[in-house]
């Protein structure tokens, strides 16, 4: 069986992508509160629907590399050919 | 979570009410029950009168407090005084006419759980006797009755409390409270409902026994559904309203068990209040998916009693990222519509409201009523208040009947106003 090597820039480059929907969720949060002139404690009392929706949004982005991987794999095969 | 588990909650919950303004006037003697349970100095000895499923399901509360102890009990049905007897591990002593059970002298009170047209001669025949009674809800059959225990009590000055149990239940407390602060503005409207979906019928081992086990769907025994189960939410809305319902009018009939019973299976009322605001009652065994349900409103707000939900009529807005989010999604989803609506259905608001009270009792009041009860026999302290709600709900629940039956709006007698 062939190992699995998982390299250190590939964790690096998947942290700073999960860094980024954070990112951007908390900044969904804060145009919520400011378009519908909620309170600001909900950046801490929602950060639970900010976590929710940046799994949501990282496993979105899973979704989509792992159909592009999948409808690329034969030209993959035929080009290491 | 155990009764005593329950018990202790609902003390520290109440010890911050007992603080509020709301004592002044209208609040049940919760006091009674502000003392340890654990080191009950006396032991207060009761005897009870009706063993069969009500004074059965008491007596399993009364087994779960300290310093209780049932000492007689009276039935004149073999099979019911049999089981009262083991209730108590064969320690009380039995008895078949209830007068000979008033005559031992190391009764501290009595417990009446007979049928409703019992309640009057028990009482009054305990009361002077000289001793402290609890008779079940409601009151009595009749206004006449209801007004000859109330005064009997004055006259002895012994206990006499009625088996509203809903107040001393901690949510109701809770409620009460909250609305007396004002939460849900001025009442101006109760709408209370019982439904089940029974027959209402125990089963009989003979046919002559039929009017004895049977008694509530007779005339002659029971006011039916209106002093079973009407009584306790009537006497929910008089406590809210600080008052009691001047006119009552209605329908009722047996529509669905045509088995032979006379009292209604059905019952439709409308009860004014003297602020022109009103109690809409309906109650029904033939149907049981609405349950049970007292909903209290007013301009600020609505509570429903029997969920324990209070509900704003200007509920606090979703959070905002939620708003954001649910109107991304209707941009997305929602059909493109070709005009402005004109026309928006007035359909139930779908806020889930708020707890009234966190707390998950077991007891729905009972076993801390049975204790309130034990407390003030200690005391020797009556409450009027108690009392007085219990003649009104019970008197209003009979003039429903009567109502039904004439057919007319019925005006509460000025001769049973206290």
């Amino acid at each position: 069986m062939k190992d699995l090597v998982i390299k250190g820039k590939w964790i690096k480059r998947e942290l700073v992508l999960l860094a980024v929907i954070f990112l951007l969720a908390v900044i969904i949060n804060i145009i919520g509160i400011v378009k519908h002139d909620t309170r600001w404690i909900e950046m801490l009392s929602q950060m639970h629907v900010v976590l929710i929706l940046t799994l949501l949004v990282y496993a979105l982005i899973w979704l989509v590399r792992l159909i592009i991987f999948v409808v690329m794999l034969p030209f993959r095969k035929k080009s290491n050919k | 979570m155990t009764y005593k588990q329950s018990r202790r909650i609902f003390l520290q919950k109440t010890a911050l009410l007992t603080g509020g303004l709301f004592l002044g006037y209208h609040f049940p003697d919760i006091r009674a029950l502000a003392n340890d349970q654990d080191n009950v100095a006396d032991t207060v000895r009761l005897g009870i009168i009706g063993t069969g499923s009500r004074g059965q399901y008491l007596m399993t509360h009364i087994n779960l407090i300290p310093g209780i102890e049932i000492v007689a009990v009276c039935d004149n049905y073999k099979p019911n005084l049999d089981k009262g007897v083991e209730m108590t591990g064969g320690k009380a002593e039995a008895f078949t006419d209830f007068r000979n059970l008033l005559e031992k002298n190391d009764i501290d009170g009595i417990i009446i759980a007979t049928p409703l047209h019992l309640h009057a001669v028990m009482s009054i025949d305990s009361l002077k006797s000289g001793l402290h009674v609890f008779c079940e809800k409601a009151m009595a059959k009749t206004p006449g009755e209801c007004l000859a225990m109330y005064n009997a009590q004055l006259e002895t000055g012994k206990i006499l409390l009625i088996g509203h149990q809903r107040m001393f239940n901690p949510r109701y407390l809770k409620a009460f409270e909250m609305i007396n602060r004002g939460q849900l503005g001025n009442i101006t409207q109760v709408r209370a409902y019982w439904h089940r979906n029974n027959d209402w019928r125990r089963e009989v081992p003979e046919p002559s026994l039929e009017r004895k086990i049977n008694w509530r769907l007779y005339w002659d025994y029971s006011e039916g559904l209106m002093t079973e189960l009407g009584s306790h939410q009537i006497q929910v809305a008089n406590f809210i309203k600080k008052d009691f319902p001047r006119r009552v009018t209605g329908t009722g009939s047996i529509n669905y068990w045509h088995d032979g019973r006379e009292v209604f299976d059905n019952v439709n009322l409308v009860y004014e209040y003297p602020d022109g605001s009103s109690l809409i009652y309906d109650s029904m065994i033939s149907n049981a998916h609405y349950g049970y349900e007292e909903q209290i409103m007013g301009p600020k707000g609505t509570m429903e009693l029997e969920a324990g939900r209070i509900y704003s009529e200007n509920p606090p807005p979703a959070p905002g990222i939620l708003q954001l989010l649910n109107n991304i999604e209707h941009k997305i989803f929602d059909p493109l519509p070709l005009g402005g609506k004109s026309w928006i259905p007035e359909t139930a608001v779908q806020d889930k409201g708020e707890y009234i009270y966190e707390v998950d009792l077991e007891d729905d009041g009972t076993a801390l009523e049975m204790e309130g009860f034990a407390q003030m026999i200690r005391e020797n302290r009556h409450s009027d208040i108690l009392l007085r709600e219990a003649y009104y709900a019970s008197i209003a629940a009979v003039l429903g009947n009567e109502a039904i039956k004439k057919g007319e709006m019925i005006t509460f007698p000025e001769e049973y106003i206290l």
